[in-house]
């Protein structure tokens, strides 16, 4: 499809910095998007949530930008901004007016290379404060808030980079040191350790010297070695129960899975579709809307560049079943495998996922993180049709193979009860 | 190339943005179309708003407005619920209904080469939902259910505890767009048909289209297929008696919480009053955004959390203004007592570099509001729900520019009230109660259940 055939420029600068540039003069805005390729994958055990945290550093002013200057020179410039943390990446991202450009590339140029001389322990201790309420606020206070990491603790083998969450453990939070921070930074923050993209409404050979000018003068670093993986398998189903301040059960059904991009994993993100995508879905048809025995249910395929997994998610109604649910939900998945899925159920997905790819398109921020995207995990930031083409070429036959393949394999059960309820 | 890098990069260049213009026309059952080209992509975005929302539900039947926009999809025309989904699904278009206190909205995303197909499947939804029993009765179920489960929701226990506290059981507004447990047991399927037949008429509503259509076939299909929609009368009365404010902490106890969520307010004037300008640079500085008061203080230098802000919040014929935020419990009294310091602060004034920076920021980002399909039908929608004026969008950027900061600190005098601001807090009240002794935040009441 033409439409999702975006254009780009690519090209390094001699300390390793890689560049997108994407000229899209829809609106007289411009996005600016960088991913170092560092998450929480690279973490180690009683440092868990450093990369997390040090995302939160990286606002809190550099050499030549004092604390809070880093927001509001965006704010004043008509910008928004913020960044996010990963297992596999830290992103930084900004969007703004056309004429922003070189303010945003000069803060994000000051603080990839000259942050530590304005890290000090005030900001450590405050920003630790702030990320531990962050975990109180969006994990421990809110209900089913500990599910995620109950799973992949559970799921993952205890050495893979996944088996903990990127917010960290509560006590790491509380112990990560100055010097701890600063080494985090010097392995991981550089420029050939990162790819800047510039999309929108700019001229090509301005933005070419500002990253020029910003840039070129940084030190890159040592290249950090690739992280070696080893995928354990589950080998028995583990069942987990959790007691938390809620009203009703909820069981979580979840199986390790492919990767992302992996042979897989297109196959098993129509799977989840199939099962809780819309009223007419398996799962939610028959428990949701006939049965009546869960309030909600959801399937997704997570999955990044070292491992996945595929998840399954029912609240149980007052007074019904958790067992009954998981009956019906194992039921369901042995009648997919041996009697396959239609080809009219296969056709709606792909319509589906068709049209997000272009709904999704409107969002220059998005856009731009799409291909930083596509250019880490594919190595080709042009990915859009291909990443369509990999749905639209999955056949009914793949659905069934790649249910049996994982969802037949040991799982992790967590059952999730209210406190009150011994049971 | 050397160069300084402690200097700032200046903005010179001037931004030129033109505002997508809309045209507005009449369809002959009197529904009000607005319509906003935007072709670059091939898709289309179409809201229906009516005003049906929960405000004029009569007491005892707080719920059936949102029972309705449960109900009203549950198959229509020649389709059954199932089938009614399915045809959306064929389509790839992306459907919902939603409602507030003020509006019903039914919300539709679709591929340009689909428009005639969804609109059609919209028509029929508004002219001939089934409102079978047995659907019926399975939402009912379901919205029990998914307010049982609210009650473990922190964030929606305080903001719907903090508004009803606010506006008081005489006001419409007090009440949660979805429901009261023991109003929504009595609701019968026939009073959502009546309600339906009371309230869902074409002159009682308004459409907004975005996107990659000419006026011509935009024309052609509604005429085809939502203009057989019929006319009807109905009562939009409904009385809103502002409770007065008064200073009082209410608790509402949450046993074993980490945090407790806070929300504290008062009254304020409607969106289309004069003041609204320097209200919005006045709240910019107060804690509309990361670099506001509020959040500086409370993040940036206490520490007690991980966001804090305040708002001035609009209905169509009320408003208010809130400060809120989540705190570790151990801080909640210390958070609040920050939060009063500013809105005390704040009455004293505001600096012109502040000033200086707000308006920057509201004047350069805002071409940015008009992005996506989703953000120019809201800013449309909120210009026709608040009666603004019709050069609104166009006289904008001067309308802020040519606030000053007299203007903005007379708003500050007229518009925050501390000394009368409701406070909720959610959270163990166990916990709670010793911190309150002998602060000034207003008397203290537990509400062991709300």
């Amino acid at each position: 499809m033409k439409l999702l055939n975006i254009s780009y420029e690519k090209y390094k600068l001699d300390n390793g910095l890689e560049v997108i540039l994407h000229q899209n003069k829809n609106l007289p805005m411009v996005a600016v998007n960088i991913w170092y390729k560092v998450g929480s994958a690279q973490e180690v055990k009683g440092k868990t949530g450093i990369a997390h945290l040090f995302e939160h550093m990286m606002f809190q002013g550099s050499e030549n930008v004092a604390k809070e200057m880093h927001f509001r020179y965006i704010q004043e410039a008509g910008g928004t901004l913020n960044g996010s943390t990963s297992f596999d990446r830290t992103n930084y991202y900004e969007k703004g007016p056309s004429n922003f450009l070189e303010v945003a590339l000069w803060l994000e140029s000051d603080r990839m290379g000259y942050l530590l001389p304005a890290l000090d322990q005030d900001k450590l201790d405050n920003q630790k404060d702030v990320v531990y309420n962050e975990r109180l606020e969006r994990y421990d206070n809110q209900p089913y808030g500990l599910a995620w990491e109950l799973l992949i603790t559970n799921l993952y083998d205890k050495s893979h980079p996944y088996s903990w969450s990127t917010i960290g453990f509560a006590d790491d939070i509380k112990n990560y040191t100055l010097a701890d921070v600063k080494n985090f930074f010097r392995t991981y923050y550089a420029p050939n350790n990162a790819t800047l993209v510039i999309a929108g409404d700019f001229k090509r050979d301005k933005a070419v010297s500002f990253v020029e000018k910003y840039f070129a003068d940084i030190k890159n670093a040592q290249i950090v070695v690739p992280l070696k993986i080893s995928n354990g398998k589950l080998t028995q189903n583990k069942i987990i129960r959790h007691k938390d301040n809620v009203q009703l059960e909820r069981i979580y059904l979840s199986w390790l899975s492919d990767k992302a991009y992996g042979k897989d994993d297109a196959a098993l993100d129509i799977l989840s579709d199939l099962l809780t995508g819309s009223k007419n879905s398996r799962l939610y048809k028959t428990l949701v809307f006939e049965k009546e025995i869960a309030q909600d249910v959801t399937a997704f395929q997570f999955s990044g560049k070292y491992g996945g997994h595929f998840t399954i998610v029912a609240t149980v109604k007052p007074g019904k079943s958790i067992d009954e649910i998981k009956t019906k939900i194992f039921n369901i998945i042995s009648d997919l495998i041996k009697n396959g899925i239609s080809s009219k159920e296969l056709e709606k997905s792909k319509t589906g996922i068709k049209s997000s790819f272009i709904f999704s398109l409107q969002n220059l921020d998005s856009l731009a993180d799409h291909l930083n995207s596509y250019n880490f995990y594919l190595n080709e930031p042009n990915s859009f049709s291909y990443d369509l083409e990999r749905y639209n070429k999955v056949e009914e036959e793949d659905i069934i193979h790649v249910t049996d393949k994982y969802l037949s394999n040991p799982y992790i059960e967590l059952r999730v009860v209210p406190k009150d309820n011994e049971s | 190339m050397k160069f300084d890098r402690s200097k700032k990069p200046s903005i010179t260049s001037k931004l030129i943005f033109k505002m997508p213009s809309h045209d507005k026309f009449v369809l002959k059952n009197n529904l009000d179309v607005y319509f906003i080209k935007k072709d670059v992509l091939p898709i289309i975005k179409i809201n229906i708003i009516i005003y049906a929302g929960s405000k004029f539900e009569q007491p005892g039947k707080k719920g059936i407005s949102n029972l309705l926009t449960m109900c009203i999809d549950e198959g229509a025309g020649e389709f059954d619920s199932l089938q009614l989904s399915e045809q959306f699904d064929l389509l790839g278009v992306q459907f919902s209904v939603s409602g507030n206190n003020d509006t019903i909205q039914l919300t539709l995303q679709t591929l340009k080469e689909n428009f005639g197909k969804a609109l059609e499947l919209i028509g029929k939804i508004l002219i001939s939902p089934h409102f079978d029993e047995k659907d019926f009765k399975r939402e009912k179920r379901k919205i029990l259910t998914s307010l049982k489960q609210l009650k473990d929701d922190p964030d929606y226990l305080a903001s719907t505890s903090f508004k009803s506290l606010l506006f008081g059981k005489r006001n419409p507004y007090s009440f949660p767009f979805l429901g009261l447990e023991k109003d929504i047991n009595s609701i019968t399927n026939k009073e959502v048909v009546s309600y339906y037949q009371n309230y869902i008429f074409p002159n009682n509503s308004f459409i907004v289209i975005v996107g990659d259509i000419s006026n011509k076939e935009l024309r052609e299909n509604l005429d085809k297929y939502v203009s057989s929609w019929k006319t009807g009368n109905f009562d939009a009365q409904f009385k809103s008696t502002d409770k007065s404010d008064e200073k009082v902490v209410y608790i509402v106890d949450k046993k074993d919480s980490v945090q407790t969520e806070i929300r504290t307010g008062h009254h304020a004037a409607k969106r289309n009053s004069k003041d609204y300008f320097p209200k919005h640079l006045l709240n910019t500085i107060l804690g509309g955004q990361f670099s506001s008061r509020i959040n500086l203080n409370l993040r940036e230098k206490q520490g007690y959390t991980y966001g804090a802000g305040s708002s001035y919040n609009y209905f169509k014929d009320s408003a208010y203004f809130s400060v809120s935020t989540s705190v570790g419990i151990e801080n909640s009294a210390n958070a609040l007592n920050e939060i009063f310091k500013e809105l005390n602060k704040i009455r004293d004034g505001v600096t012109e570099e502040e000033l200086k920076f707000a308006k920057s920021s509201i004047v350069r980002k805002f071409p940015l509001s008009f992005e996506t399909n989703s953000q120019v039908t809201s800013n449309f929608i909120g210009k026709v729900i608040y009666d603004l004026p019709d050069d609104y969008f166009d006289s904008y950027i001067n309308n802020i520019n040519s606030v000053t900061i007299e203007d903005v600190n007379k708003a500050a005098q007229e518009s925050i009230f501390p000394e009368l601001a409701t406070t909720v807090l959610v959270g163990d009240k166990e916990k709670l109660i010793p911190q309150l002794e002998g602060k000034d935040f207003g008397k203290v009441e537990v509400i062991n259940n709300f």
